[in-house]
């Protein structure tokens, strides 16, 4: 390795910087005073979040392919686009998370500190260019997500689900981590762009190493999505976490591994003209992506038919809701699972927000059946529900319609021999109108349950739901903007980054 | 294979160390056997009994210490071996500012758990 080629660009890391300093000093902030750190904690990781999304827009003129740090960060529009969407999911998750802690009477300084250190890791996984880069963002985000599943301390499903996702966790990452080491060693890199360049030029030094190699990192990053056949971690996790933590594990780190998925497999090995091997390995994580994919919504959505717990419907439409995203890997472009990963994460944001808000002290009432006639008791809260989920349904004009069509029509223009797929994805949506409409049914259409309060809403709370709402609207009814900044294109060639 | 001969030089030497302390202990030691000497070395447990009891959390608590101060110290020592080598190709204040970094983090542990009361070994 060459030293005068390291590239030291700190601008380039300028929102991690920002995220892992205010970590810290969140994490000093309530050793110091207890006190303090429930009034300034909040608002320190909100003011340092808004910060984080200052500088990934100030960092959007010098977007190129170019990368900093001896091909470690990669400054392009799909880092910076990624970047955007888990800050965004962070900012809503701390406006959320003052009521909750407060309700809760839990210890308010660690969790936003754990939620910084988690945000860190999905910006490094979001701008990694380098396998390694990728591997330790994922556990920086993991390890803070981990520990934020089992904030309840004392409650035991907390616990249990805690356990679970660090158990299951670290055996994905392991998947991970040996599939990443077997590509290093049928390639000799570990830089994405490096490992494509080797594909494209022919020069696979073992390629029957590449093919378990890449296998296993798609088992890694099917586990982390939460994808049909590697989903079974995600109902109980989801359920047994508090409310507030789900609707972060299911948004967050799940847009960041769907960016660094995009980059590993769409970007480095997305070359189906490549000679030898590399066509080979296009078709073959494009088939068995089009499998997972399948696999992913069918069983998501038909599950989620018989869910009576509306945290762990909401877990099985997730899963659904990986498969849809993972039809955009078709188009081997990140516009379409880009757009649909900014819906997916406002609407799933704002549903487990109002979850939380109906859940009382220790997710008490979280059953569909709890609902019962609370539609026009709260209508500031039923009506969003709604909303949401008419949007996860599919139904125009809300944002979850214009995802699912972006990535339908382009997956259906790009890959005609994949169209099954698309096919199986309409069929799928259908399915779940029901269980979608069926917690609406419940509110509005059934007797009142009789010992039913009227939550309390922090303005704080409030902001996040409207923040919530306008862009589940927003993004249904105006989506070109979006669109816009999605189809930018990376001034440049994309170069091999300096390494050896 | 020849550059890792000092590695096997190194493996031997520890062997020869240990091995030479052990039975320099043997040789040279007085031995009064209690019944405590005697039992199992079990870092200061009963070896004896159920192993379904709760120990205090304190106990991971002292190992997470551990390996923080032991990866500091592993990062340290080839740190300070090639720092001159290191400093002609980069600048000496980077080179040095880059530890620096390391340190003040974990620094910044240090207080954290301080001020946390890890070391607070006689609270309940």
């Amino acid at each position: 390795m060459q030293f005068s080629n390291l590239n030291l660009d700190y601008f380039s890391i300028l929102p991690e910087i920002i995220t892992a300093l205010a970590g810290v000093i969140l994490m000093l902030i309530d050793a110091f005073s207890k006190k303090a750190g429930r009034k300034l904690s909040p608002m320190f990781s909100l003011f340092a979040l808004v910060a984080t999304l200052a500088s990934i827009i100030a960092l959007w003129p010098r977007a190129s392919y170019t990368a900093s740090f001896a091909g470690m960060i990669v400054n392009d529009h799909l880092r910076l686009y990624f970047a955007l969407v888990i800050v965004a999911c962070g900012i809503i998750a701390t406006l959320l998370a003052s009521q909750f802690l407060d309700d809760e009477a839990l210890p308010p300084g660690e969790f936003y500190a754990l939620m910084m250190f988690a945000t860190t890791g999905m910006l490094m996984m979001a701008s990694a260019g380098d396998l390694v880069m990728v591997f330790l963002g994922l556990e920086t985000s993991s390890i803070a997500t981990y520990v934020m599943a089992g904030y309840r301390r004392t409650d035991l499903r907390a616990n249990e689900s805690s356990l679970k996702y660090f158990l299951l966790g670290s055996f994905s990452a392991a998947f991970l981590l040996y599939g990443m080491a077997l590509t290093y060693g049928a390639t000799g890199t570990t830089n994405i762009e490096g490992i494509r360049q080797i594909l494209i030029a022919g020069k696979v030094i073992y390629p029957q190493m590449l093919l378990v190699g890449v296998a296993m990192m798609l088992v890694g990053f099917g586990f982390k999505i939460a994808t049909a056949p590697f989903h079974l971690w995600t109902p109980d996790v989801y359920e047994g976490a508090p409310t507030l933590v789900t609707a972060i594990l299911a948004t967050g780190p799940k847009v960041a591994v769907f960016a660094a998925f995009l980059r590993v497999f769409a970007e480095g090995l997305g070359t189906p003209t490549a000679p030898a091997v590399g066509a080979q390995i296009y078709d073959n994580w494009i088939n068995a992506l089009a499998v997972m994919a399948a696999i992913g919504m069918t069983f998501g959505n038909i599950v989620a038919l018989a869910q009576r717990n509306m945290k762990r419907m909401l877990a099985y439409s997730s899963i659904a809701h990986g498969g849809y995203t993972l039809i955009g890997f078709l188009t081997t472009e990140y516009a379409p699972v880009g757009f649909y990963m900014l819906t997916y994460a406002l609407m799933s944001l704002g549903a487990f927000a109002i979850v939380q808000m109906l859940a009382r002290e220790g997710d008490a009432k979280t059953e569909i059946s709890d609902y019962a006639g609370i539609g026009f008791e709260v209508p500031n809260l039923s009506f969003p529900l709604a909303i949401f989920m008419l949007s996860m349904a599919g139904i125009p004009p809300m944002a979850g319609f214009m995802g699912k069509f972006y990535v339908f029509k382009s997956a259906w223009v790009s890959s005609p021999n994949l169209r099954w797929l698309v096919i199986v994805a309409i069929i799928n949506s259908i399915i779940s109108v029901y269980y979608y409409l069926y917690p609406i049914v419940v509110m509005f259409f059934r007797p009142p349950v009789s010992d039913f309060t009227k939550p309390r809403l922090s303005p704080m709370s409030q902001l996040a739901l409207a923040i919530t709402i306008i862009g589940t609207l927003y993004f249904g009814l105006f989506p070109n903007g979006a669109l816009k900044v999605l189809q930018q294109k990376t001034p440049g060639a994309q170069q091999v980054a300096v390494q050896k | 294979m020849k550059e890792y001969l000092p590695i096997l030089v190194v493996f031997l030497f520890v062997l020869g160390f240990a091995v030479t302390n052990l039975v320099l202990a043997h040789l040279l030691g007085r031995h009064r056997n209690t019944r405590a000497k005697l039992m199992p070395y079990e870092c200061g447990i009963d070896p004896v009994g159920s192993a379904h009891q709760r120990f205090s959390v304190r106990f991971y608590l002292v190992a997470m210490m551990f390996i923080l101060f032991d990866i500091e110290a592993v990062f340290l020592l080839p740190w300070a071996v090639i720092f001159r080598s290191l400093s002609e190709k980069l600048s000496r204040p980077f080179v040095y500012a880059e530890m620096m970094v390391f340190l003040i983090v974990l620094l910044v542990g240090y207080i954290y758990v301080w001020k946390k009361g890890v070391f607070e070994w006689n609270r309940g």
